[in-house]
């Protein structure tokens, strides 16, 4: 039982660094020194007069992209975690199922004028996508219904029309703006992109993905009854309808926000979980919380590379995480056998 | 030799021409165009379709303008382009072109898909693709346009008048001395930062104004540059292609580090309408022109011997859009 907690303290140590890596790392060079004075003079207020180019560049754009990338890889993989619980198959993830498009249609047209913004923009981007999600993912879940029993194939086949459905509809809305920006909304919409994160995106999100963690972790033990099956969930007294409902809700809301502000980028909920589980095996109290620390590495990673792969031009990261995962999707689907554990 | 005999008659058929003969149009010649390709033109071409703004306007300026019947539902200038008939470019309607029956299409690589000409070829309609990467491109396209069109010395003039206001500009700019010669950076987008790399005309442009343009060393030819590029370069004056109503304090809004950059800070962001910098045109030279007043407002005017028509009306639209 030391294993996990070694584990755990091994990825937040890890994941510290990631941080730190990537601060120091981008396209203009600047020495690990000069970044490290200014986050100790934010932090700390220790250090003197720090030049202000060094300051915008190390605090206000690439701070709250890593700590952005870090939350969307975090949230994304315990929502796979949540989505493969509910649905009983490794397989099920936010982007397979079309939750990040249907967000991401749902917000593109808000950021493109086709919905009127209420009270302040970026809460009626997030509560747009979240709806967005939410509708696609009922409306799939509905179609792989069967009975008590959700027909994997079917929710696979479902979440990919809707996905691409969702997916026309967004190049639909783009192209038809005026926007003149349209190829980069597409790409942005699509591919996902945490370029240009503000420290202002950050809030919503963040509250929302550690809202999500906190649930997960509080219904640990219910989830591991789902996993044994939904009939001894119910024999033991569990509201196991009551328990979808709210796991489809909260799928729905930590992607729809995170899609709000990094568009929709796939497979980080369906490579994390799975390595997660090889290392630590499938209780969620474990599972859950590495999940989203194996998560947030992942993307802070992929995001790296996205940056610095071409030199002077920045590749979505949607295209470097669909890289990943697409492979590792086939793999697992030719695995029939594969089983949680 | 059958499969060949096959060829002509499916050709015959086809098209209604014949098939390795020399029944050609009377005085056909072939160019080569900048894709390498050789293009059979007529030697009176009555009847051209523009697929690019910047090619329509370097037919007017080349004097043939008259032979145009279409161009693209994005040309505006000049004026004469309303009497004539539109087509898409982007994706280009092949029907629409033709149906124009033109014995000419003009295309540029940085407009149209190279890959058309196949299909262009396949529909017997000669295309021929221009390059502009640095301005003297520009110049030898109105030339070339002189002589595809039959109007060598009208283009020639052109050019020679072209190249005149130039070096008049760049007599008023040469003696400028290089720490007193802004560092520029001319953008495409506001939000998303398109620019120009290596190789291309704008740093020519920049030059001629009296700046150093900042991207000029960049590798790829249409780079997206980061904000960290921009906070680390230091531009004295930011060229945005963002017409002549732009609000410059938008640009601060959707880059809010920037307010360290001395371009920002000292007020010296200005817009200029994208024609005149975007489209590899005769226009260019006035572009060049604007961008003199802007980056060097107390500059000597043009001595008596230059053509002073462009400065007015440089001067004047100036105070027009101007007010930001």
């Amino acid at each position: 039982m030391k294993r996990p907690w070694l584990v755990g303290f091994g990825l937040v140590g890890l994941l510290v660094i990631t941080l730190g890596g990537t601060v120091a790392i981008g396209g203009t060079p600047i020495g690990w020194s000069a970044v490290y004075r200014v986050v100790g003079h934010h932090l700390l207020g220790v250090g003197g007069p720090i030049d202000p180019v060094t300051d915008r560049i190390v605090w206000n754009l690439r701070l709250p992209r890593a700590l952005l990338a870090g939350l969307v890889g975090g949230g994304l993989a315990i929502i796979g975690v949540a989505m493969q619980t509910l649905v009983r198959n490794p397989l099920a993830e936010p982007y397979i199922l079309g939750i990040s498009s249907g967000a991401s249609a749902s917000a593109s047209f808000f950021y493109l004028g086709f919905l009127p913004p209420v009270l302040s923009k970026s809460l009626t981007m997030s509560v747009a996508a979240f709806l967005g999600g939410l509708a696609t993912i009922t409306l799939v879940y509905l179609v792989a219904r069967n009975g008590p029993r959700v027909s994997v194939a079917r929710l696979l086949l479902a979440g990919v029309a809707m996905s691409a459905l969702m997916g026309a509809l967004t190049s639909f809305v783009t192209f038809s703006s005026p926007e003149p920006d349209k190829l980069r909304a597409v790409l942005f919409w699509l591919l996902g992109s945490l370029n240009g994160t503000r420290w202002a995106q950050l809030p919503i999100p963040a509250f929302t993905t550690i809202f999500g963690l906190g649930t997960l972790l509080v219904l640990a033990r219910p989830l591991d009854a789902m996993l044994v099956g939904e009939e001894s969930a119910q024999s033991l007294g569990m509201p196991v309808e009551a328990l979808k409902r709210g796991l489809i809700v909260l799928a729905a809301l930590v992607t729809g926000t995170l899609v709000a502000v990094s568009g929709a980028i796939g497979f980080v909920g369906l490579i994390v979980p799975h390595a997660v589980r090889l290392l630590v095996g499938i209780p969620h109290r474990r599972l859950v919380p590495l999940s989203f620390l194996v998560g947030a590495l992942f993307l802070c990673w992929a995001d790296l590379a996205a940056r610095t792969l071409l030199p002077a031009q920045e590749l979505p990261v949607g295209i470097l995480t669909a890289l990943c995962g697409v492979p590792f999707f086939l793999v697992l689907l030719r695995q029939r056998s594969y089983q949680f554990g | 030799m059958r499969f060949v005999l096959t060829l002509c008659l499916s050709a015959l058929l086809v098209i209604g021409t014949g098939c390795g003969s020399s029944e050609s149009p009377p005085a056909a010649r072939s160019v080569t165009d900048a894709l390498g390709r050789p293009v059979s033109v007529d030697s009176s071409v009555e009847r051209v379709v523009s697929l690019a703004p910047n090619l329509t306007e370097l037919a007017y300026a080349a004097g043939g303008g008259d032979r145009l019947v279409a161009v693209t539902t994005a040309d505006d200038y000049p004026p004469a382009v309303d009497t004539l008939d539109r087509l898409s470019a982007l994706p280009v309607d092949f029907e629409a072109v033709t149906a124009q029956r033109p014995d000419l299409v003009l295309a540029t690589d940085q407009v149209n898909p190279p890959g058309d000409t196949d299909t262009f070829e396949a529909l017997d309609v000669p295309i021929y693709f221009f390059s502009f990467s640095s301005l003297d491109d520009v110049f030898d396209g109105l030339r070339t346009m002189g002589s595809l069109l039959g109007t060598e010395a009208a283009a020639r003039d052109s050019v020679r008048a072209l190249q005149r206001r130039l070096s008049c500009l760049r007599v008023r700019t040469d003696s400028i001395p290089l720490p007193e010669r802004p560092r520029v950076l001319v953008l495409i987008g506001d939000q998303a930062l398109y620019s120009f790399g290596a190789g291309s005309y704008i740093h020519t442009l920049v030059e001629a104004a009296g700046g150093r343009s900042i991207t000029d060393s960049l590798d790829t030819e249409a780079p997206t540059l980061s904000e960290e590029f921009v906070l680390t370069e230091q531009p004295d004056v930011i060229v945005g292609a963002w017409g002549s109503s732009y609000n410059p304090d938008t640009l601060l809004a959707h880059h809010p580090t920037w307010d360290v950059v001395p371009a920002i800070r000292n007020g010296r962001v200005y817009s200029l309408p994208p024609d005149l910098l975007l489209r590899p045109g005769p226009r260019l030279v006035t572009g060049a022109a604007r961008m003199a007043t802007r980056l060097h407002p107390t500059l000597a005017p043009a001595s008596t011997s230059c053509p002073r028509d462009t400065v007015t009306r440089t001067a004047s639209s100036t105070t027009v859009s101007s007010a930001p």
